[in-house]
């Protein structure tokens, strides 16, 4: 139990540490000229409307890239922290079938959320959304189709193939903007457009668009290793 | 509505007991599963802890479209860096849950146990 | 395209692209994934190494900007001299570790694009100029290690790589939270602009998040206690992972650390204290370690921990300008040297400390160990000398002495648990003893090319941090000639090896002490020649002694330029020289394995202790001459304590003199002669050095009265533990130390009188020690014998030696007509000059003992009966007997013609009292000339004679019968009885004080990650109220 009381005085000391910095927090009452120059200068210098995802892909683009590494690793990482224990290889008992609720309900519900996915990757530069969210979509569309079909075998060969592709687009892309445009990962190198376009803000889409599909990819296979 | 407290104060003490929620849990929970739930509990106080830093009295979300001109956006619009970031750190915070959690699977194959306490061979 | 290669930039491209493209290279083919992944590596490494040497031209910091937009609106990366440095350390490492791993890498791309990810993310951690950046390539560098951790197989290792993740996520957490805050506060993420406005972070949302953000990365450099969860990684990782852990990810830690220090401005004071303490408390921990990796891991958080403390301090007393030197060099002795042996001792298989004894069949690897181990020990010539020489000297001259005291004490304790590690590799492989080891695997050469590779890195380094600290280039002549000895040390043949080192010592040698003047030219003839002659009986034997000549080189060498030295960095660093070769000189006798640590760590406490005192001085002074130690002024108490204290442990006084009859006698013969005839002069020339300060003290000639009284307890001491001895060669090494007690008296003396008798007595010593040994030497050689008891009766079998011995044995018993007599008179008229007449009396008395266990000596080995199966012994050999005749021929010019040693020893004196303060002028010739020795031989011999036959009538008294063997029987039992080990007893009570005191320091770690994570929140909690006060309890 002095471990309960110690646990107890800890929470209550880091509490009264947090009280004490919502003390002091006094909510903005208006942008700093940081954040002024991003939501003036996002759309105005790379035609994105949503300032976030503009951010997110340009001028942040090199925490993004460490990002996409962060997964990419994980998928690897899980892949070699997994793959040992299968040396006794599937001698789990089958599984059960999913239900016909499952069932039915993932044949309505995926078309769905793919086609969600899809829009909300190819939109970030629009609206609310952007690559990383729409390629969670996906995967979550993903994995209600191996939870309704759990026999359902995913070429994981190949979604590693297209998740390593897309890392090194992703970094080709990058490039592109230092040879064409103002510096590594700048998107200007392709035309702005006009704005709120479908096609436009450079290519913000493009880079979008690779995220989707790296982070749709690598989530389902980690998905499909945790199954495994 | 005047509470008299400001919204992104009553988000930020909500992130905060959220964090404070799961610190507790990981420190009292034995098991595993659990101490992994807490951590994530933690991250995500933290996360809306750092997206109610942006919010600015007022404002709307930074996309410019109908209804939030490109005009009035510098004295409309929250701050988009806290947003920006907290993307990042949610990616993060899943990389490592999902990292926990495979090694969960590893260290319930190797003890047949997710008790925390089982797992203290190597001490000094 | 080739240029952008090599760009910093390319680091990340190289990174990032070959971490993507692996594996689809892997679907290519396995020599596809090799080739692509050290093109990546070798890409980052190149790129780092090539924005060095540019930045080492003179170009200014190179700036990465991402995305076309400048800072703070976009992310950018800094490449200056430091961060090129930290970088490519790192990287060369990374290429090095890579090579290690390759064994468990090549299977996997998971793992290699791991491996390739985390040493792009360390870089990145360099880089950056993002605090957010920061915290995203921290999880980078994170997340790789969580899944490198996964690599092992063992539930302990899986269960430490959890406790790990568990607590590094929490101060993650703590680094995320802190940044956002920060961002709220200062609306910028941009680390330069951050500092330029740290200013404006000082309410109290600004401080708790700046205090977030120094928890987090302080957790993340392991500190004690909340750091159990590293130490279970470094022990249960696979070597190389923790090899990349302890050097690769601390490195990246520490350099966020460093790169954030100007916003920790009001927190100096914490960090220094968090460094300290784990530092200290790690390396206490380790003392009570036998698992090599866990050990490697204490050492490993201690170095953090020093690093930690040399920033925290360096910053608090505003010697910015010191950093590259201290900090770097720190960093990069660390790193290599840590990474060498987590690498050795995987290699070797070392999984205990003890599991690989019997190294001594594989050179090689045996003399990597020392060589990394002597580097981690911040011993010369590696970079964490310089670097500890520096961060001391400036600590101490801004008044920091307890963060000198932690240092130094932190750093004795590391050097012993390093080094006992190295003593059970050197002892016999017993393997019935060690039950638990099975047959540990052969050593694979190719695997010591990455440890070998780090060595060689560590010396280039060592030469780069020497000519920051700006010493001169003749000081490494002892270590180059000792280098060149060794190329040719596994081809020549043995006799071959000896004439080429005395070649090399006479020509070196005579060249480094041509300048030299004064005392110091005295000293240098004196060792020299001495040297030279000792060192030339090693051509009796004709074995290959492997290192033995280029040790004895490097040994020799060291004196000369320790001699030579003006400066106390130059005189410190040949000290350390002369301490490490005649460490590994003794190591060579197996038989010493039991003495070696004793050895080495009193020679190193003497060493921190002079280390502190020229510290003192300096401080005091203003000045690193040595020519200030005679400069008038007062203030000099703790200097002069310190640096006596430090010679006189090294000269073995009683008390301190645990270490020296062990490694004496058991060193092989010819080195023991060396030992106690050349080595131990040199601490006399260092009290000669210092004694001075005295007068710079308040408390005067009362300081100089204690040292001879430590003086006489010496020579009492050790010539009751002589007569105790039943082993000869053991009873030289205390006739060694006692006899240094004379010297240590007539220096004392502080008069001029006394000085001419300390150096009359040192070239006394050095002949007849070195004759003695040798005689025994070859007596050794000879019959095999080592006691009194299984010997006997060779005077007429080995006539020469006997002959040797005696003239020995008359000399420096004081008899009349050699010198001994000569100097023990000059002592007694100078104690007597002095006033000290109790001093005086009590000396003789001692002089009588010394002359009891000669005769014994004498006695025991050339007298009685002969042992059995020694009829047949021949005389010694004539490489033996001809170094002590040039000796004996010493002895006897030197008692003919006095003068000839007399003039030069005026001449190199006179300067040194010409400030008149405690000599009253009478001139040597004066002294000489009334020099009537009729009297005082009688009056000695008289009370010889008088004393000896008190001793016989007390003895007969006790009704005992029977000669002169019984009668040394009896007393032996006397001392015995009347005289117990008490420095023995107080010194094996502090080493079980140290390791009780090591046990208790463990007790929190419990093995459990939940526990763990609390001690984290804790530690954060204490951050936090040491940096924000109570009052930052409070809403």
């Amino acid at each position: 139990m002095m471990k309960r009381a110690f646990a107890a005085l800890a929470v209550v000391l880091v509490g009264l540490v947090f009280l004490h910095i919502v003390g002091d927090y006094a909510e903005l009452q208006a942008l700093r000229p940081l954040a002024h120059y991003y939501v003036t200068q996002v759309p105005a210098q790379l035609g994105a409307p949503n300032v976030v995802t503009g951010i997110l892909i340009s001028w942040r683009g090199f925490d993004t890239l460490g990002e996409v590494a962060v997964l990419f690793m994980v998928a690897a990482s899980i892949g070699l922290l997994l793959q040992q224990g299968d040396g006794r290889e599937t001698a789990s008992p089958p599984r059960r079938p999913a239900s016909e609720l499952v069932a039915t309900g993932a044949m309505v519900l995926l078309p769905l959320i793919f086609t969600f996915g899809a829009y909300v990757i190819v939109n970030g530069h629009l609206s609310a959304g952007g690559g990383f969210q729409g390629g969670a979509i996906v995967a979550s569309g993903v994995m209600l189709m191996l939870v309704a079909n759990p026999a359902a075998r995913l070429n994981t060969a190949l979604l590693g193939a297209v998740e390593s592709a897309a890392g090194v687009l992703y970094v080709c892309l990058g490039v592109l903007g230092l040879a064409l445009a103002g510096g590594f990962l700048d998107p200007r190198f392709l035309p702005k457009g006009q704005f709120g376009a479908f096609i436009s803000a450079g290519a913000i889409p493009l880079i979008s668009a690779l995220l989707g599909v790296k982070v749709g990819a690598e989530l389902s296979v980690i998905i499909d290793r945790f199954r495994s | 509505m005047s509470i008299g407290v400001p919204v992104s104060t009553i988000l930020m003490i909500t992130g905060f007991g959220l964090a404070l929620t799961g610190l507790w849990g990981m420190l009292t929970h034995r098991n595993i599963m659990r101490i992994i739930i807490c951590f994530v509990l933690m991250g995500t106080g933290f996360n809306i802890v750092m997206v109610a830093g942006g919010y600015v009295t007022g404002a709307t979300a930074p996309i410019i479209d109908r209804a939030l001109g490109a005009a009035e956006a510098g004295a409309r619009a929250i701050d988009p860096v806290p947003s920006a970031l907290v993307v990042t750190a949610i990616v993060i915070g899943f990389s490592v849950t999902a990292v926990m959690l495979a090694f969960a699977i590893r260290l319930y194959a190797a003890k047949k146990t997710l008790s925390i306490d089982a797992f203290t061979e190597s001490k000094w | 395209m080739v240029a952008a290669a090599f760009h910093p930039l390319g680091i990340f491209l190289f990174g990032l692209g070959g971490g993507f493209a692996l594996p689809l290279l892997y679907r290519l083919g396995k020599g596809w994934l090799a080739g692509g992944f050290f093109l990546a590596l070798g890409g980052i490494a190149l790129a780092s190494g090539a924005g060095l040497l540019r930045l080492l031209a003179g170009e200014p910091a190179i700036e990465v900007l991402t995305a076309g937009a400048m800072p703070p609106v976009s992310i950018n990366l800094r490449l200056g001299l430091w961060e090129a440095f930290f970088a490519v350390s790192v990287n060369v490492t990374a290429l090095l570790g890579a090579w290690r791993l390759w064994d468990r890498l090549r299977g996997s791309y998971g793992a290699l694009l791991l491996y390739l990810i985390l040493v792009m993310g360390i870089d990145g951690m360099i880089m950056t100029r993002d605090l957010f950046n920061l915290f995203v390539f921290l999880e980078i560098v994170s997340i790789a290690t969580y899944g490198l951790l996964g690599l092992s197989q063992a539930p302990a290792a899986l269960a430490a790589a959890f406790k790990y993740i568990m607590a590094t996520v929490v101060a993650s957490s703590l680094f995320l939270v802190g940044s956002v805050l920060l961002y709220h506060v200062a609306g910028t993420l941009n680390i330069d602009e951050l500092i330029a406005g740290a200013g404006a972070l000082s309410r109290p949302m600004g401080v708790a998040a700046l205090l977030m953000l120094l928890a987090g990365l302080l957790v993340e450099l392991k500190p004690f206690p909340a750091n159990g969860w590293g130490l279970d990684v470094y022990e249960t990782a696979p070597g190389g992972i923790a090899a990349m852990v302890s050097v690769g990810v601390s490195a990246g830690v520490f350099f966020a650390l460093f790169k954030l220090a100007p916003l920790f401005g009001a927190q100096l004071g914490i960090i220094a204290f968090s460094g300290a303490a784990t530092f200290l408390f790690s390396n206490l921990i380790g003392l009570s370690q036998t698992r090599t990796q866990r050990l490697l891991g204490y050492s490993s958080i201690g170095q953090m921990g020093l690093l930690t403390l040399a920033l925290g301090a360096l910053a608090q007393i505003d010697a910015a300008d010191a950093a590259p030197l201290v900090i770097g060099g720190l960093f990069v002795n660390h790193l290599l040297a840590k990474a060498g042996l987590f690498w050795l001792a995987e290699t070797l298989g070392m999984e205990k400390t003890d599991s690989r004894a019997g190294l001594r069949n594989h050179p090689l690897a045996l003399a990597l160990l020392g060589l990394l181990i002597v580097a981690i020990a911040g011993l010369p010539p590696f970079p964490g000398f310089w670097a500890k020489w520096e961060l001391v000297m400036r600590l101490t001259a801004a008044g920091a002495h307890h963060w000198t005291m932690v240092i130094l004490l932190g750093s004795l304790l590391e050097a012993a648990y390093m080094f006992r590690w190295f003593g059970l590799t050197l002892r016999r492989n017993t393997s019935a003893r060690a039950g638990h080891v099975s047959n540990p695997p052969a050593i694979n050469a190719s695997q010591l090319a990455p440890p070998l590779a780090a060595g060689l890195l560590l010396l280039a380094a060592g030469g780069m941090a020497a000519s920051m600290a700006g010493v001169a280039t003749w000081l490494f002549v002892p270590l180059v000639a000792g280098a060149a000895l060794l190329a040719i040390d596994g081809v020549l043949p043995g006799r071959v090896k000896a004439v080429a080192m005395l070649l090399v010592i006479l020509a070196a040698g005579s060249w480094l002490a041509w300048p030299i003047t004064g005392i110091a030219a005295l000293f240098a003839s004196l060792l020299l020649a001495g040297g030279l002659v000792i060192a030339a009986a090693s051509l009796y034997r004709a074995d290959a002694r492997p290192g033995f000549y280029p040790l004895m080189t490097t040994l020799l060498l060291a004196i000369m330029t320790l001699l030579r030295a003006r400066d106390s960095l130059s005189f410190f660093f040949s000290w350390e020289l002369v301490t490490l070769a005649s460490y590994f000189l003794i190591a060579r006798s197996s038989r010493a394995s039991r003495y070696l640590l004793s050895f080495l760590l009193f020679s190193l406490a003497a060493a921190y202790f002079l280390m502190a005192g020229f510290a003192a001085v300096a401080a005091n002074a203003g000045s690193a001459e040595l020519a200030a130690l005679r400069l008038p002024g007062g203030g000099m108490e703790v200097a002069f304590i310190l640096l006596v204290a430090g010679f006189l442990i090294k000269a073995g006084v009683l008390g301190a003199h645990v270490w020296l009859p062990g490694s004496y006698a058991e060193a092989e013969d010819d080195t023991s002669a060396m030992l106690s005839g050349v080595v131990s002069k040199v601490a006399i020339y260092g009290l000669l050095l210092v004694t001075y300060l005295a007068i710079r003290t308040e408390l005067k000639l009362e300081a100089a009265h204690v040292m001879a009284w430590i003086g006489l307890l010496t020579i009492v001491g050790g010539a009751l533990m002589a007569l105790r001895q039943q082993d000869f060669k053991r009873l030289l090494a205390f006739s060694s130390m006692s006899q240094l007690g004379y010297i240590i008296i007539a220096i004392a003396l502080m008069s001029r009188l006394g000085w001419v008798t300390a150096l009359y007595l040192v070239a006394n010593h050095l002949m007849v020690k070195g004759i003695l040994f040798l005689g025994v030497a070859g007596i050794i050689a000879r019959t095999g014998a080592r006691r009194f008891a299984s010997t006997g009766g060779l005077a007429r079998m080995m006539p020469l030696t006997f002959l040797m011995m005696c003239i020995a044995v008359v000399s420096m018993s004081g008899l009349p007509p050699l010198m001994g007599f000569g100097g023990k008179w000059l002592l007694l008229v100078a104690m007597m000059e002095q006033g000290w007449s109790l001093l005086a009396v009590a000396s003789l008395f001692g002089a009588f003992l010394g002359f009891l266990y000669m005769i014994r000596l004498l006695q025991g080995l050339f007298a009685g009966p002969r042992a059995e199966g020694q009829e047949q012994a021949r005389e010694a050999s004539v490489f033996l007997l001809a170094p002590q005749a040039l000796l004996a021929a010493g002895i006897i010019v030197l008692s003919l013609f006095p003068k000839l040693l007399f003039e030069p020893v005026s001449a190199a004196i006179d300067p040194q009292f010409a400030a008149g303060l405690v000599w009253e002028g009478m001139s040597l010739e004066k002294i000489y000339a009334a020099w009537n020795p009729t009297p005082a031989l009688l009056a000695a011999l008289g009370a010889s004679a008088l004393l000896f036959a008190v001793f016989w009538i007390i003895w007969r008294r006790k009704a005992r019968t029977g000669g002169l063997a019984r009668f040394y029987a009896y007393y032996r039992m006397v001392i015995g009885r009347s005289l117990p080990p008490v420095a023995i007893l107080f010194w094996d009570g502090v080493a079980a004080v140290a390791t009780a005191a090591a046990k208790l320091a463990r007790r929190p770690y419990t093995g459990n990650g939940q526990t763990y994570v609390a001690y984290v929140i804790y530690y954060f909690l204490a951050v936090y109220i040491a940096g924000a006060g109570l009052g930052g309890l409070t809403p």
